[in-house]
């Protein structure tokens, strides 16, 4: 019947081609913008590679002056410096929404400036910071507001902060709080895979075979701990750190606990892998000197097995780093918390402190990971 | 007295290891058990000891019928059989001394050899053994690092510290060069010598003759001669390895 073969294919085709024209569109796939967004991109790129590492105490000189909104609603500057460090207006005075240039001299050369309205009531309005110039000059447009006007004869102040680095280099607070965080994310990983080492390594021998698939009961055993292994394995350990989280309320905790879980799981079916693969020859021969089964485990299958062991929870411990970072994202705490706190408040400096100790903590978890067990065998 | 009674093993996957097979073993023996690979010779030997469960027979060892032994029983009767193996089935992890040691596990305190203590007691029958067979000096190396030979040797020294009756040595020397597989056989014919009886399978007809009291043949399975080690001339040794005799014999004469 080739016409119901025809007919079959071109649905099938139209099938495949409607999944991924609506997986298109669910995905806003939109890959120019790709290219499209490449400024944007490459100023976000700009600031994790300079992450905020360090920082130096900065001194403060400030300089200022009076300047009355609108003009005559009070006395202007009398007469300006000539010299020193000193502000020098293009008005004395102004009306709301005019604008003039602010001109500073003599200030300390290449520093940064914080240039800041003083209200009457005494709260401040930042205007800009910007920088000034090796003979210490800066220039800047500045718009007079109505929220700058003079109340009851007080003047608006105008004041110029120059902020000079001095002294030594010194770990800046975002890299202080990357650090204290990462501490709190490697911690987090190690606790929860020793806790999971703890509880999956006497576990994972009744779901090895060749220790308990043996008559009624044992066979019984061995199905029970393995469906129970594969069924904590086939959940994700994001998803269950939310479901923990909206029980236990979001922080450490509960990914924590989502992560020990997995980790049973999962270290539960490597072990009990690990058991199944020894030399039964050694066992055998414990059988025969009439060693009871405890025994015969301790002293046979134990050593065979330790080494694998050993490198599966070092293995482990470098996987919970990564995952404890991403349950971190989602409110599990530590550095992967730090890190989306910092995107949500448009610190990129911070974020890509955090994104640096991230990958670097990565690559040497591997590192080290890999070396041990290479070791190990 | 062992006697072992129309024995017969049929593994789960249909082949039929042993067929009906009878004989008798004096204490004091060194009977020893011949046949081509696959006759089934092993199958004999790990049922007395019910490594393998024998599917029809019984096997009784001074009066004590050992296929009806239950789970503690059968841990009592095996304490008295050391076994000894063609691949010496050490852990190759662990010390020389702990692997001696563990022959001990059916008569010490559960408890404490949990935990991994020993008395100075076995442990000083540890070393005497290992005396025995001669390597007391690499009582704390690891199994591993040490060579076939003195790798059989701590089987068999763990085996003594069975203080066993009986022992089954499965091709003891199969993994072994020929001067080697004299010096472990003449460990094993001192022990016989001592009152122990040696069960052991061979597949060289000068170590048969050399050490044998007695032989038992198999052939598919079945029992095809009984006798002395004297008996099996070339004709006889043709009937039992069929038509692959002329390989083995150039192998072993
Ligand atoms: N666990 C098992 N399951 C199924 N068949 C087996 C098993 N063990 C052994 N056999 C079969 O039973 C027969 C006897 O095997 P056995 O190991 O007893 O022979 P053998 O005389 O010891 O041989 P070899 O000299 O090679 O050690 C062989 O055909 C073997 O394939
Ligand atoms: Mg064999």
């Amino acid at each position: 019947m080739p016409t119901a073969r025809i007919l079959r294919n071109t649905l099938i085709t139209a099938l495949v081609i409607a999944a991924f024209a609506v997986s298109y569109r669910v995905t806003e796939a939109d890959f120019p913008r790709l290219f499209l967004d490449l400024p944007k991109g490459k100023e976000l790129l700009t600031a994790f590679l300079t992450p905020d590492v360090f920082t130096r105490e900065v001194e403060t000189r400030t300089v200022s002056l009076v300047f009355p909104i609108p003009c005559g609603s009070a006395p202007t500057e009398e007469s300006l410096p000539s010299e020193g460090p000193r502000l020098v207006p293009s008005v004395l005075c102004a009306e709301p929404l005019e604008k003039f240039t602010l001109e500073g001299y003599d200030l300390q050369p290449n520093s940064e400036v914080v240039i800041r309205w003083r209200l009457p009531d005494g709260r401040t309005m930042t205007a800009i910071r910007t920088q000034t110039d090796a003979n210490g000059y800066f220039t800047y447009e500045v718009q007079a507001r109505p929220i700058q006007s003079t109340v009851d004869g007080v003047a608006s102040r105008l004041e110029v902060d120059t902020l000079t680095p001095v002294g030594e280099l010194k770990p800046s607070q975002a890299l202080k709080d990357v650090l204290d965080n990462m501490f709190v994310t490697i911690f987090m990983a190690l606790l929860s895979t020793t806790l999971a080492t703890v509880i999956a390594a006497p576990l994972s021998f009744f779901a090895a075979s060749n220790i308990t698939r043996k008559g009624c009961l044992g066979t019984t055993v061995y199905y029970l701990f393995r469906s129970f292994f594969n069924l904590m394995r086939s959940y994700d350990p994001l998803v269950m750190a939310t479901v923990f989280g909206f029980w236990l309320s979001f922080g450490p905790f509960p990914g924590f606990l989502a992560l020990t879980v997995v980790t049973i799981a999962s270290l539960g079916k490597l072990f009990s892998e690990a058991v199944e693969n020894i030399d039964p020859g050694p066992v055998e021969a414990l059988q025969a000197t009439g060693a009871p089964p405890l025994h015969t485990v301790r002293y046979g299958v134990v050593p065979q097995v330790v080494p694998d062991f050993i490198s599966y929870i070092i293995y482990h411990w470098d996987i919970n780093v990564r995952i404890s970072t991403i349950i971190g994202f989602v409110g599990g705490g530590g550095i992967g918390y730090y890190l989306n706190l910092s995107i949500n408040d448009f610190k990129w400096h911070q974020a890509g402190t955090a994104i640096w100790a991230i990958v670097i903590v990565v690559w040497a978890m591997d590192f080290l990971s890999s070396d041990i067990r290479k070791r190990l065998t | 007295m062992l006697k072992i009674q129309n024995l017969s093993k049929t593994y789960p996957n249909g082949t039929q290891a042993l067929k009906n097979v009878s004989f008798d073993v004096q204490d004091g023996e060194f009977l020893v058990v011949i046949g081509l690979s696959g006759s089934g010779k092993s199958t004999l030997l790990r049922c007395i000891n019910r490594l393998i469960e024998p599917t029809e027979g019984k096997i009784i060892w001074d009066n004590v019928d050992i296929t009806a032994a239950p789970p503690a029983e059968l841990r009592h009767i095996r304490r008295k059989i050391g076994m000894v193996f063609q691949q010496f089935n050490l852990v190759k992890r662990s010390s020389v001394m702990t692997n001696v040691l563990s022959g001990r596990l059916g008569y010490v305190n559960p408890w404490t050899s949990l935990l991994g203590i020993w008395s100075q007691e076995d442990r000083q029958r540890a070393i005497q053994a290992l005396d025995r067979v001669g390597i007391a000096d690499k009582a704390h190396s690891r199994a591993d690092a040490l060579s076939g030979g003195q790798q059989q040797r701590v089987g068999i020294a763990r085996a003594l510290m069975q203080d066993p009756k009986l022992i089954l040595a499965d091709e003891p020397v199969a993994s072994l060069d020929p001067v080697l597989s004299h010096s472990i056989l003449q460990y094993l014919e001192q022990l016989n010598k001592e009152g122990i009886t040696v069960i052991c399978s061979l597949h060289f007809l000068d170590l048969v003759h050399r050490y044998a009291t007695r032989v038992v043949a198999l052939k598919d399975g079945v029992k095809v001669f009984e006798g002395s080690a004297k008996e099996i001339d070339r004709a006889k040794f043709k009937e039992i390895y069929g038509e692959e005799a002329q390989e083995v014999r150039a192998a072993s004469l």
